[in-house]
């Protein structure tokens, strides 16, 4: 089954920045997938349309088998709810506990509190950080907040996860750690969808990479490595 | 969307607390706009009130020749009457003019150089639309330009009367523009607060948006905020007015009235234009508050 498929894509931005041009590609469920490329390559640019963050400028693109090329304004929040999302910068809220930024998450698409008291500790545990509930994101290292930005976007188990460059501010040793989480979260079944430039990383995982020129994808190759 | 007010109200008062700068510089912005705006509102309507009632104090004096018949004085006093513009009618007889004067020159030398009755009767007209002062003078004067029968004089402080009119007008039209700015003033002020307070803030939008929060859940909190700032700020300078009318504006428009002989000056006193004025205010203050948020907010939630 096609997780993410993207029909001819094409994306001109506002200032006539054309991000990508006639992108096609199918991730089925259950893959993983590095999205590569130099800055400005196009990469982020595919995050930004799978969140519906952005409209494509052309071409259809769907998850799990539905076009959200042209989704209702009402109906994106929906959408974002089956995708998780992580970011270089964590996006976390800094006058909010560790727990409170998980449960955050859950508490706007109304679950109820006794499902997240349950939830919140169990994603937690996941990713290692059951001793930080009631940390401030200020109060832990860099690691440390990539992984509770993971927890807050898998704690909804969406069945796609999309990473922008999360290794993006930390050293090696933490991103191994992130990398190692991610897999597990791949193995459980989620479709996760990375893009990075961080050559090393690609090169030890040996994952399906995508890679993307100028807004084109001029590779494509099952447990590929970061470049020639 | 599920309503959760626990969630929401929860949510209010943890951020209200967490922000506590943002909110305190929203509070005393709301309540100092408002307060001036209130302060202003409370002085011009006095200033007002005292014009009316120096306008009021507006009347015809008609005085009578001495060798009046009493069947035209009887007549003239049924005519006038019956005038539409007319309040009241107080016929002054010549006696009553001495008296009248003997009691408010008391102890004077001039009483004693009196002889016999000099003073004339005369009617005193209070009208009910004082700036009709000048038609109603000029019945009492023919075609030749001469006073009718019967009358010698007629007196309603030409010079002055149209002066305060002008006056009253000016100040009115001036005080309606002072409160349109200042209230203009206010509006711009407390919404460029709560947009800065709420773009201070734009991360935990942007947060909202991508876990999938809809539009309504990112927005309600934020117009609770907005609400509770607009409330809170107007009660603070509600209580502000209610000292500063109380304990200066009364004290010192009484000792005001008492030098300048005006009876009618205690307009603060009536408690209902303060109470139109307090629970207006808070009814502006909060429907500001709800507004400005809603309407700032709409940058931050389109993401």
């Amino acid at each position: 089954m096609n997780m993410i498929e993207f029909k001819n894509v094409a994306k001109v931005y506002e200032d006539k920045t054309v991000a990508l041009k006639n992108v096609n590609l199918t991730i089925k469920k259950g893959e993983f997938v590095f999205l590569v490329g130099p800055s400005g390559s196009g990469k982020s640019t595919i995050i930004k349309l799978l969140i519906r963050e952005i409209a494509a400028t052309s071409g259809s693109i769907f998850v799990a088998g539905r076009n959200i090329s042209n989704l209702k304004f009402s109906r994106v929040p929906q959408l974002r709810r089956n995708i998780g999302s992580v970011f270089q910068d964590f996006k976390l809220l800094p006058n909010k506990t560790v727990f409170e930024n998980i449960a955050f998450a859950l508490e706007v698409i109304g679950k109820p509190s006794y499902m997240i008291k349950v939830q919140v500790p169990q994603v937690l545990k996941l990713v290692g950080l059951e001793h930080k509930l009631v940390s401030y994101p200020h109060q832990l290292s860099a690691g440390e907040q990539q992984r509770v930005s993971i927890a807050r976007a898998f704690v909804n188990r969406p069945p796609i996860l999309l990473a922008d460059e999360p290794t993006g501010n930390l050293d090696p040793v933490n991103s191994d750690g992130i990398m190692k989480l991610l897999s597990r979260i791949n193995l459980i079944g989620t479709t996760v969808a990375m893009a990075t430039h961080d050559r090393s990383i690609v090169n030890s995982m040996r994952r399906r990479v995508i890679e993307l020129e100028e807004g084109e994808v001029i590779r494509d190759q099952k447990r590929g490595v970061y470049g020639i | 969307m599920i309503f959760r007010p626990r969630y929401f109200f929860g949510e209010t008062f943890t951020s209200l607390r967490r922000n506590f700068l943002m909110f305190f510089t929203a509070i005393t912005t709301v309540a100092i706009t408002l307060f001036i705006v209130g302060f202003f509102l409370i002085i011009i309507y006095d200033v007002q009130g005292v014009l009316a009632s120096v306008k009021s104090q507006v009347e015809v004096a008609v005085y009578l020749k001495d060798n009046i018949t009493v069947e035209l004085k009887t007549y003239l006093e049924n005519e006038i009457k019956g005038w539409n513009e007319v309040a009241e009618v107080i016929y002054v007889s010549k006696d009553a003019a001495l008296e009248k004067f003997k009691t408010e020159n008391a102890g004077s030398e001039i009483l004693k150089e009196i002889q016999g009755n000099p003073l004339p009767a005369s009617f005193e007209i209070r009208l009910k639309s004082p700036e009709k002062v000048d038609q109603i003078a000029l019945r009492f004067v023919a075609k030749d330009g001469s006073y009718i029968e019967g009358v010698d004089e007629v007196i309603y402080g030409q010079n002055y009367v149209q002066k305060i009119f002008s006056i009253t007008a000016i100040a009115g039209s001036i005080a309606f523009l002072i409160i349109i700015i200042l209230l203009l003033a206010a509006v711009v002020l407390i919404f460029n607060t709560i947009r800065l307070s709420i773009h201070s803030r734009r991360k935990e939008i942007e947060v909202m948006k991508l876990v999938g929060a809809t539009n309504w859940f990112v927005r309600i909190p934020f117009i609770f905020e907005g609400f509770f700032e607009g409330f809170v700020g107007r009660a603070i300078s509600a209580v502000l007015l209610y000292f500063i009318t109380n304990y200066l504006l009364i004290k010192g428009e009484t000792a005001l009235a008492d030098t300048m002989h005006i009876k009618d000056l205690a307009i603060l006193g009536s408690s209902n234009i303060m109470l139109y004025i307090y629970v207006g205010m808070v009814i502006i203050g909060s429907l500001l508050g709800v507004l400005s948020s809603a309407f700032a907010l709409k940058r931050y939630v389109r993401i």
